[in-house]
């Protein structure tokens, strides 16, 4: 295990240390002067990060298996459902519903999910690199590309918290647990609706949440996002009280996890390439913060804030129900599939399962 | 898995210079347009870069109708809310925020043509022989192409699903609470029955030797030459001199 972590933290330790030198030399560490070059050091940290946890392992134990392992049969055939699952979802939900939120990472978060970090970070980038050169008319999109990076980071991130066991189901917990995850659910929330609410009052900047005549139906809509929010919290409470599945806690957790990191990458690349305008119904959350008086990058900070971890809970939650409904001999096939299942299933499964890479 | 065509000779389906590019010189060209947009800025840069990389291979191509229609058409929706936003909604002065929209505008334009230039001139197949040739992996190239040919396959399930759900009742217009329990109702079937095919095409692949070892041979090969490999490393020396640039400042882009 140490071996592992090792090359877990080799490859961070390189990550932060070029985002942060990046960011330092090029611009600024302040939100308002990383903007511009945020991007740039992103996509030079990340794969820095992953090539330095290959290399350690290859100087390990000569040879790449914990990587080349995300990558059997089974996987690569379940890489271009993810795919199309992501491209055709996030049309869908982008020109359809027109709600402000995404729905484009379901096939990577289901891939990280199942076979771990590296596969659902591949998918993620291959799916925005289709989704603008290779989707077939309706549903090419030209503006995918520049936020691969963001579905790198979401595959990363989902992988991990699948690979320490944050999608197992675990239903009729102790009650003890069961307010232990409670607590950390409403936790959870409360920071969720902390961070919505301060980046809210900085994109107000500090003047007053009360809605003015001119553009009730802004703040409406703005408040309706909050609703949604608060909304799929207490379903998750619901979910962990009458079934006591802890899950559902952990996949809270999990969602405004990833959604608040999603957020800080996706918004720069929003704000500085396209004025923050995606084409769907965060649109209206963005027009809402600008009529409040937010500049730019502030509104579009605000709007990643409210949509991505709202964004990702819901998509976790629906990856955790589509892995329910699969059968746990189709699971257990998969490179990372053990760490999927109830705890007292997986025992029987490690046993025979290959040993430790 | 598809059922395309075998792959044609690129000199009979090429009827320009243009189609008869190494399928991976205009993914680089098309990738080099994208990111030189990201990264400059300005009217009068992106014009340029638009002229140079989109209008005049498009001209060549003789495509240049289908891209500016194509690419038009893709880039409205997301053009009409930038506009909406940066000049009815901005704080600053109107002309401000028409300034900054009229350049988001034409990045969005760029990148849009690039993508439909591509797309309007390769075949995936033509694409994904291409890569291999230049020796990316085959199990990687297996990924991008179904990846692509999955698309309109899940889409015609989803428009099952969703005629299905609709003669049930589903609601998909309505107030948003609505909207997202109609989310529910049309993703759970059609995400189910596409993980139900996995199964099956795994164990299809694995008896037709799809895991075996070493390069497949090829039957079709990409005219590539010394000048394209040259212009490729171009592409690539430029946009790491535009990023400099960008971030030394010297033009106004």
């Amino acid at each position: 295990m140490s071996a592992t972590w090792l090359r877990v933290g080799g490859g961070l330790a390189v990550f932060a240390l070029i985002a942060l030198a990046g960011l330092a030399a090029l611009g600024g560490l302040e939100f308002d002067e990383a903007l511009d070059t945020f991007t740039l050091v992103m996509v030079v940290a990340i794969p820095a990060g992953i090539a330095t946890y290959a290399l350690i392992e290859y100087a390990q134990t000569r040879r790449i298996d914990s990587i080349t392992g995300q990558f059997d049969t089974r996987t690569l055939v379940l890489m271009p459902v993810a795919i199309a699952l992501n491209i055709v979802l996030g049309t869908a939900v982008a020109s359809a519903l027109k709600i402000p939120i995404y729905f484009d990472s379901i096939g990577t978060i289901l891939v990280a999910a199942l076979a771990g970090p590296l596969a659902g970070a591949v998918t993620g980038f291959l799916a925005n690199v289709i989704w603008t050169y290779l989707a077939p008319p309706p549903f090419g999109s030209p503006f995918a590309v520049p936020f691969a990076v963001v579905a790198v980071v979401v595959g990363l991130m989902a992988g991990t918290f699948a690979r320490w066991g944050w999608l197992r189901p675990r239903p009729d917990s102790s009650g003890r647990r069961l307010l232990v995850g409670g607590a950390i659910s409403i936790g959870a929330v409360v920071v969720m609706v902390v961070i919505a609410l301060r980046a809210w009052l900085a994109a107000a900047d500090g003047s007053s949440l009360a809605p003015k005549s001119d553009d009730t139906a802004f703040f409406i809509l703005g408040w309706l996002v909050v609703l949604l929010v608060v909304g799929t919290a207490v379903g998750l409470v619901v979910l962990l009280v009458r079934r006591r599945d802890l899950a559902a806690a952990y996949i809270l957790a999990a969602g405004v996890l990833t959604g608040i990191v999603a957020a800080f990458i996706a918004a720069p690349i929003a704000a500085g390439l396209f004025g923050g305008v995606t084409g769907s119904g965060a649109d209206f959350v963005i027009a809402a913060f600008r009529r409040a008086g937010a500049d730019l990058e502030q509104a579009v900070l605000g709007q990643s804030l409210i949509s991505d971890p709202v964004d990702k809970v819901i998509t976790y939650f629906v990856v955790y129900l589509i892995l329910g409904a699969m059968a746990t001999r189709t699971k257990a096939r998969f490179p990372q599939g053990r760490y999927l299942l109830p705890l007292n299933e997986s025992e029987d499964v490690r046993d025979r399962a290959a040993p430790e890479r | 898995m598809s059922a395309t065509a075998p792959l044609p000779s690129a000199r009979a389906q090429g009827a320009s210079p243009w189609h008869e590019l190494d399928p991976l010189t205009r993914l680089v060209v098309a990738l080099g347009t994208v990111a030189a947009a990201l990264v400059l800025g300005g009217i009068v840069c992106l014009s340029l870069l638009a002229a140079l990389t989109v209008l005049v291979p498009a001209a060549v191509a003789r495509e240049l109708r289908e891209v500016l229609r194509l690419s038009l058409l893709l880039a409205l929706p997301l053009g009409v809310s930038v506009v909406v936003v940066n000049v009815l909604f901005s704080p600053g002065t109107p002309a401000e925020g028409a300034l900054l929209a009229t350049g988001v505008v034409l990045r969005i334009l760029t990148m849009a043509g690039a993508a439909v230039l591509f797309y309007r001139t390769t075949r995936p197949a033509e694409l994904l022989a291409s890569l291999q040739y230049h020796g990316v992996p085959s199990r990687a190239t297996f990924v991008i192409h179904n990846g692509a040919a999955m698309i309109p396959r899940l889409a015609e399930r989803a428009r099952e699903v969703t005629e299905a759900q609709r003669a049930r009742g589903l609601d998909t217009e309505g107030n948003l609470l609505r909207r997202g329990r109609g989310l529910v109702a049309l993703a759970a079937p059609t995400v189910l029955g596409a993980m139900a095919e996995v199964e099956t095409r795994t164990l299809a692949l694995e008896t037709r030797g799809f895991t075996r070892p070493g390069r497949p041979t090829l039957l079709w090969t990409p005219h590539d030459g010394p000048v394209q490999r040259l212009a490729r490393w171009g592409v690539l020396l430029v946009l790491i001199v535009l990023v400099l640039e960008h971030l030394a400042g010297v033009l106004p882009c």
